[in-house]
């Protein structure tokens, strides 16, 4: 250490502090990147847009996104008063021509819609997306299977791509076997096996939307196999190019996004807001703050707490309504554990004696406070018209510890130890803790339940790859129809994360696929959903709710159950 | 680095202890901290005991989000277990997660330190490269890593909820030690470099007699003040990966687990303060004593040090 | 001089090498590689391809192509948790406001941590002592994210100081950057503090007052230099932590910086974005090392960096 009298050159430490200052000016002029005009309308979104690959979205905000970017054959319209909330309109098509049998329809598009760069949308448009989703498979994949031959296709263009990547000779598929032709630029004839009631409504959702394969060109990638791959960089402004009522200006990695009033729309002097910011923000208590003081003007996701908060303090800014979804815990069914101990779930009473042995009312009241509805059902009530969920398994625990007894485990005795999985965001933790504090108690378990609290990705990968007990999920319905929840629970769906086969079920959900009586249909589908509620493969525990957060100068937000508030209608004052 | 050679370690009349004593900061660090260990243990059987009302799993349907009160001091939180209770367990936990980690950073820091110290040479420089290596990654990235690689085989073995804590107590210890093995390295260069070891040396004594008699208790000192300051260190990072909702398992609470939990009732519309409160104050005094505990230690037992080996 | 600072850089490649090669063992060691697990973001075969395109189908593989690529070309490769954006376009946007967050922090905590230790060394014992230093080590006794929310609660939602949530003027880094600030101030508070009363208990410090110079003065001028060189020596790690970020303070504050990154990466198993922001705070650190030891030099001179001993 010093010890002598030299001052070691003081001043020269203030230069640490000055440098620094001088560093920060620069760099703030870097990174904050200006506002530049301001936007008409500011919302937050519920998290970042993972992409607007149209073929391969799949999450709530990237679709809500491509509402306002993309559109359809049909298209979505906020209908006020109904239950459903939204309509399907004639979106690029202006005309639709429907056969006799209800298989075939020819679409005659608009002759003044337009892509954001002027070009006219051509028929063609719809092919190459469509065929684009037959060769590269995405989660969706499997609706264009209503399509004649479509599936068969998609098949078959995959064993050819495997072929020619071991370098053997296979004549390629032809695209003419799939039921969709472009019968001229501007009519686009497409033949379904079997009338598909909901067929519209198909059309109106991101996978059916069009593509403008002359911008996407650059970015191609072929590959030997004879896929195409696109780099992302076409999703990018001034890459992308859409025809919906706006179109990308600005695309700021997990700072904001800007759409600006496409001025080719068709409609566009139905567009009312010119430009709108959608901000992404990933903590809901900042997102609240945000709104809160200003800086945004519909907050599209409010949590629990919060939420409870608002409605509390009578706030008329808050919008709570009904969604189409449902949360609850799934069963594994398969007859061994992943390591190998057999199942104790895999026998229909044990999953039936939990399923009674679980006092919902707890969670709606006291954890989740949002006014949900505690359910017995799988498909969430009041937005179907036309169709009744069966009733489902009511809390009873005397009858739950009989059918433990039953199944061989007499007050809970010689139960296995078993664990519930459940990712550590938001309430799921809490409501796992109640859950499993109520089968100790109800079915005398004592400590054997105990809890798995994953990180979220870690929790996605367990629940793909059945790595698991019991686990929390939900879904919520893509389409207005029963099938889209059904669906999922067939054998061979690649969303049935529980592996419970019933040939009975998949049997009904097939034959409703093909019937085309309405009334007909909408019963083999509530036979279905009874088996299904019967065998308890899932435990259904309430139906979600959405709440929006937006003033009174803010009109046009629908608030419809499939949360999707059309960006093209909002505005404010 | 120097040793202040004015404080002979076994002088009689016992300078060292009254120094000790009479330093405010470690006075008033050890009481405050003695007392809440107290407290955390002694209250273990109760926090433990299915039946006890301090019981940090008892859920009360009918008292939910209850305000401190007589009857539940800390108040309830969302599922109506006593706050009180699993605040005395998160710290029973918090402290162990703690005193764990430091013990993994004695033992491994100690050790390094010791062997980079005393043989020199190229081990010294490879053991130092490595701690620099070390050093340059982001020590979340390595806790992470750790924590992902070892939980699940482990859970498989044992308990999971043993496995968590372990790997818990682990992942933090291992990104612990690299500052101790520095402390202990350049304490033990020194001291080879002083007279008195040459003298010593020279006159024949064998070395484990050198080590044991007069490299060890030189370096009791500085391992003792790194440790205590090593304490509070874990505890927060604890918290931290509680935050990310990697830490412990539920329904264990930690302090860091209960501050999390507590941040989101603290809305500006319902406000719950009672569970941000608590857990935060006995954080922030625990943490406050062990550091001022251990800033007191060192101004007793290393005054010179360089202080910049934090 | 340079002979030095010529030996430091040469070192340099060497070392990044050690702690890629690191980093990308443990990365790939972790269970869950991103390319098997299929969270619905991507389908097989677009993984398949992706993984093929990486050279990922083995380990070796993987080594073999992805360093070249990186040394060459500069190109850390495409994200593999963010579909479509590249490691290097997230790095370019997020780089910028961290280092301006990291920077404002960075002041803050140099001029308020070496004032508030230097006032509890002049006062040590007496209440300042206490009260300043207990208020200073809030950055290490609470945890950062109760510190972060509590700081926005306060003043951006009942006070309306500041706005939330945004990042494009100056007004936005001030909180964030203080709440950054809390952690660096509590460990420059206490080093300035020990290396000051030790500096006051030397004699030239009493035979200075003795000669009758002002007591400012001779803090000022022969004290507060000599106490300084610890925390120049702590500021080469405290600066390269900072100005890569704090994922709790950009969680919190939502910045949009590069510490969320730090996180998120290793929780997606996102190897490539692993190692582009390890790189980074490699880089970082390295280099404020060396200047942090430059600086040592230019401010005493009676340092010799070639004797100079790594402790």
């Amino acid at each position: 250490m010093a010890q002598g009298l030299c001052p070691t050159h003081m001043r020269r430490f203030l230069l640490i502090p000055a440098v620094l200052l001088v560093l920060l000016v620069l760099s703030l002029r870097l990174s904050t990147g200006g506002g530049g005009r301001a936007a008409q309308f500011t919302f937050i979104n519920r998290g970042e847009v993972n992409t607007l690959d149209t073929n391969r979205m799949s999450w709530l905000q990237d679709i809500r996104i491509a509402y306002a970017l993309w559109e359809g054959l049909y298209t979505l319209q906020s209908d006020h008063g109904t239950a459903a909330g939204l309509k399907t309109v004639p979106g690029a098509a202006e005309r639709i021509d429907l056969s006799d049998d209800k298989t075939t329809y020819t679409f005659h598009l608009r002759p003044q819609a337009r892509w954001s760069n002027g070009d006219p949308v051509v028929a063609g448009d719809f092919i190459f997306a469509w065929k684009r989703m037959l060769q590269e498979p995405a989660d969706y994949t499997y609706l264009l299977f209503y399509l004649h031959g479509a599936k068969q296709y998609s098949e078959a263009f995959e064993a050819w791509a495997s072929a020619r990547q071991q370098q053997l000779a296979m004549p390629a598929p032809d695209f003419k076997q799939v039921g969709v032709t472009a019968c001229d630029a501007l009519t686009l004839r497409v033949q379904l096996d079997y009338p598909v009631t909901f067929f519209p409504d198909l059309c109106a959702f991101p996978p059916f939307f069009p593509l403008h394969e002359p911008s996407m060109r650059p970015f191609a990638e072929a590959e030997d196999s004879g896929h195409t791959n696109y780099k992302s960089a076409f999703m990018r402004p001034p890459n992308l190019v859409s025809n919906g009522p706006f179109r990308l200006a600005e695309w700021q990695f997990h700072r904001k996004m800007r759409l600006v009033a496409n001025q080719y729309y068709w409609d566009r002097g139905q567009v009312k807001s010119q430009v709108i910011d959608q901000l992404s923000s990933e903590d809901p208590q900042t997102s609240f703050l945000a709104y809160e003081t200003g800086g945004a003007d519909w907050l599209a996701e409010v949590t629990g707490d919060t939420a409870f908060g608002l409605a509390q303090r009578g706030r008329k800014d808050l919008h709570v309504f009904g969604a189409f979804g449902t949360y609850f815990y799934t069963f594994n069914c398969n007859a061994m554990l992943p390591d190998g101990s057999p199942n104790p779930f895999a026998d229909v009473r044990v999953r039936q004696a939990f399923a009674m042995a679980l006092d919902k009312r707890f969670i709606v009241n006291q954890i989740t406070r949002m006014g949900e509805r505690t359910t017995t059902q799988y498909v969430p009530p009041g937005v179907l018209a036309g169709y009744q969920s069966p009733a489902g398994l009511a809390f009873d625990p005397k009858a739950a510890r009989r059918l433990l007894a039953e199944a061989g485990y007499p007050d809970g005795a010689g139960f296995p130890h078993f664990s519930l999985l459940f990712n550590n965001e938001g309430q799921h933790a809490k409501i796992a803790e109640y859950a499993i504090k109520q089968w100790a108690d109800n079915l005398q378990l004592g400590d054997r339940g105990t809890l798995a609290g994953v990180e979220i990705n870690t929790f996605r990968q367990y629940l793909h790859n059945k790595n698991y007990t019991m686990a929390r999920a939900n879904w919520f319905g893509d389409y207005y129809d029963v099938s889209t929840f059904t669906d999922k629970y067939r054998s061979y769906s690649d969303n049935n994360d529980s592996d419970w086969k019933n040939p009975e079920y998949d049997h009904l959900c097939e034959s409703a696929e093909r019937e085309g009586d309405a009334d007909k249909r909408l019963a083999m589908l509530s036979r279905a959903e009874a088996i299904l509620l019967k065998e308890c493969p899932i435990l259904p525990v309430y139906n979600h709710v959405n709440a929006y957060l937006f003033r009174a100068n803010v009109h046009g937000v629908s608030l419809n159950p499939r949360n999707m508030a059309l960006l093209k209608e909002v505005w404010r004052e | 680095m120097t040793v202040d050679s004015s404080i002979p370690i076994d002088a009689p009349g016992g300078g060292l202890h009254t120094r000790l004593f009479a330093s405010r900061r470690i006075l008033l660090g050890s009481v405050i901290l003695l007392a809440i260990i107290l407290a955390a243990l002694a209250t273990l059987p109760m926090t433990l005991g299915h039946r006890s009302s301090l019981y940090y799993n008892s859920q009360d349907a009918a008292h939910v989000r209850q305000r401190p009160c007589l009857t539940r001091p800390f108040g309830t939180d969302s599922l109506g277990r006593s706050l009180l209770g699993r605040c005395l367990l998160g710290g029973a936990i918090s402290l162990a997660v703690g005193t764990a980690a430091a013990l993994i950073a004695i033992i491994l820091g100690v050790s390094i330190g010791l062997i980079a110290g005393y043989h020199g040479g190229w081990l010294d420089a490879l053991l130092m490269r490595s701690v620099d290596v070390l050093y340059g990654l982001p020590y979340i990235l390595l806790v992470i890593l750790f924590k992902m690689a070892f939980q699940e085989p482990l859970a498989r073995l044992i308990s999971p909820n043993a496995a968590n804590l372990i790997v818990l107590f682990s992942a933090i210890g291992l990104v612990s030690w690299l500052t101790m093995a520095r402390v202990v390295r350049g304490q033990v260069l020194s001291l080879r470099a002083q007279p008195f070891i040459e003298a010593a040396r020279a006159a024949g004594l064998p070395q484990t007699r050198i080590f044991l008699r007069h490299i060890l208790p030189n370096l009791v000192g500085p391992v003792i003040v790194y440790a205590t300051l090593t304490i509070p260190q874990a505890i927060l990072q604890e918290s931290f990966l509680s935050f990310l909702g990697i830490g412990i398992q539920k329904p264990m609470p930690t302090w860091g687990d209960l501050a999390s939990d507590g941040l989101l009732a603290l809305n500006p519309l319902t406000a719950y303060w009672w569970m941000l409160l608590f857990p935060c104050t006995l954080l922030a005094v625990t943490l406050l004593s062990l550091n001022f505990l251990g800033d007191g230690l060192r101004d007793v037992l290393d005054p010179r040090q360089d202080a910049a080996k934090l | 001089m340079f002979r030095f600072i010529a030996y430091r850089l040469a070192q340099f490649p060497l070392i990044l090498a050690v702690i890629y090669l690191l980093t990308f063992i443990l990365a790939w060691v972790v269970p869950g590689s991103p390319f098997e697990r299929n969270d619905r973001k991507l389908s097989v075969q677009a993984l398949q391809r992706q993984q093929e395109e990486m050279h990922a189908e083995h380990w070796y593989t993987f080594l073999g192509h992805y360093p070249a690529r990186v040394v060459l070309h500069g190109d850390f490769g495409p994200s593999l948790s963010y579909d479509g954006w590249t490691v290097n376009d997230i790095l370019h946007d997020a780089l910028p406001v961290s280092i301006s967050l990291g920077l404002l922090a960075l002041i803050i905590a140099i001029c308020c941590g070496v004032g508030i230790g230097a006032m509890a060394a002049v006062d040590k014992g007496k209440a300042l002592d206490w009260l300043s230093l207990s208020i200073a080590l809030i950055g290490i006794s609470l945890p950062s994210f109760v510190v972060a929310s509590l700081l926005l609660t306060v003043f951006a939602f009942y006070l309306h100081v500041f706005p939330v949530g945004r990042w494009e003027h100056i007004s936005d880094v001030v909180l964030p950057a203080v709440a950054l600030s809390l952690m660096p101030m509590a460990y420059i508070a206490r080093l300035t503090r020990v290396a000051m009363i030790d500096v006051l208990s030397n004699d030239y410090v009493r035979t200075a007052r003795a000669k009758g110079l002002s007591r400012r003065s001779v803090l000022w001028k022969h004290c507060l230099g000599n106490a300084l060189l610890p925390v120049l020596s702590y500021l080469g790690p405290a600066a390269a932590a900072t100005l890569t970020g704090s994922f709790v303070v950009e969680k919190v504050f939502n910045v949009p910086g590069l510490g969320q990154h730090f996180v998120n990466s290793v929780l997606n198993r996102d190897q490539t974005m692993i190692l582009g922001t390890v790189m980074v705070y490699s880089v970082f650190l390295m280099s404020l090392n060396l200047l942090v030891d430059v600086g040592y030099a230019l401010v005493d001179p009676r340092i010799d960096l070639g004797a100079r001993q790594e402790t």
